[in-house]
C-alpha cells in the first residue's frame, strides 16, 4: 500500500512541476514571438515556428533542468527548428560587399540633410526601412543580432542557444551590425536622391 | 603617445560591446574615459544608443495575435 501512496505522491509532484513549467513557458510567449518574427520573413512563418516551438517544449519538458535559463532553453528549440526547416537559401556571406566601420552610418547620415542633434539623426531612417534592412541581413548574422538586440541575450547565452563558440557570436554580431548599417545607409541615401 | 585618431578607432571598436555590457572592467573604463573627453566619439556614441532603441522599437512593434496565444495554451498537456 505504501508503494501506491509513494506513486501517487510522485505523480502529484510531477503534475505540479509540469503545470508550473507550462505556465512559465507560456509567460515568455511574447518574447519568443518577437524573436521568431525577426528570424523569419513573414508573420505566418513566425506563428508556425512559435507553435512548433511550444509543441516541442511541452513534449520535452523533462529535459529542462529547473533553475536554469528557461528563456535560453526555449530559444534553443526555436533556433534549431528554424534551421531544420531549411529556410536557408540566401546569399553566401562571402559575397557581401566589404562593410564599413561602426561610425559609418552616422557619418553618412550626418552628411545628408541639415545639422541636427544626434538623437534626431536616427529619425531620418524610417521604421519600415529598419525592418527591411534587418530582413536582408544573411541568416547567420541576423540570428545573432536578433538574439542579442531584440532578445536581450548575452553573448554567452547566444553562443549556447546557437551552439557556436562565443567568439563566433562576437564576430557575427560585429559583421552583422555593419551589414545592417550598410543597408540602412543605402536606403537613407536612396530616399534622399 | 598614441595618436588621436587611433584612440578614436579603438573607441569605435569598443562601442558595440560597451553597449552590450560585455567589456572587461579595464576596457569599460578606457571607453568611458575617452567618451567623456572626445566630442567626436560621444556624439556617435549617443547616436548608437538612439539607433539601438529605434531598431528595437521598429522590430518589436508587432504584437502576437490573441489567437496564437490561445493556440499555444491549447498545446499544453491536458490535465486528467
Amino acid at each position: 500500500m505504501a508503494d501506491a501512496e509513494t506513486d501517487a505522491r510522485r505523480l502529484a509532484t510531477e503534475a505540479r512541476d509540469r503545470v508550473r513549467f507550462e505556465e512559465e513557458v507560456l509567460g515568455l510567449a511574447d518574447q519568443v514571438y518577437r524573436v521568431a518574427r525577426r528570424l523569419v520573413s513573414s508573420r505566418e512563418e513566425a506563428e508556425d515556428l512559435v507553435q512548433e516551438t511550444y509543441a516541442r517544449a511541452f513534449r520535452s519538458w523533462r529535459s529542462y533542468t529547473p533553475g536554469t535559463n528557461l528563456r535560453a532553453w526555449l530559444m534553443r528549440i526555436l533556433t534549431n527548428l528554424n534551421i531544420d526547416r531549411g529556410r536557408r537559401e540566401q546569399r553566401a556571406p562571402d559575397m557581401q560587399p566589404m562593410e564599413e566601420g561602426d561610425y559609418f552610418l552616422y557619418n553618412r547620415l550626418e552628411q545628408t540633410g541639415a545639422p541636427d542633434d544626434e538623437e534626431r539623426v536616427v529619425e531620418r531612417l524610417s521604421q519600415d526601412s529598419i525592418v527591411e534592412a534587418l530582413a536582408s541581413v544573411p541568416h547567420d548574422f541576423r540570428d545573432v543580432i536578433v538574439l542579442v538586440d531584440i532578445g536581450d541575450f548575452s553573448y554567452q547565452e547566444a553562443a549556447q542557444i546557437l551552439d557556436v563558440p562565443i567568439g563566433t557570436v562576437m564576430s557575427r554580431l560585429h559583421r552583422g551590425r555593419r551589414i545592417l548599417k550598410g543597408e540602412l545607409a543605402e536606403s537613407a541615401v536612396g530616399e534622399e536622391s | 603617445m598614441t595618436p588621436f585618431e587611433s584612440i578614436c578607432e579603438k573607441c569605435e571598436e569598443l562601442i558595440q560591446p560597451y553597449l552590450d555590457r560585455e567589456l572587461s572592467e579595464r576596457e569599460r573604463l578606457e571607453a568611458e574615459t575617452h567618451l567623456a573627453d572626445c566630442g567626436y566619439c560621444s556624439k556617435r556614441y549617443r547616436f548608437e544608443v538612439s539607433l539601438r532603441g529605434y531598431v528595437r522599437q521598429a522590430c518589436c512593434s508587432e504584437e502576437m495575435s490573441p489567437e496564437l496565444k490561445a493556440k499555444l495554451a491549447s498545446l499544453r498537456t491536458p490535465l486528467d
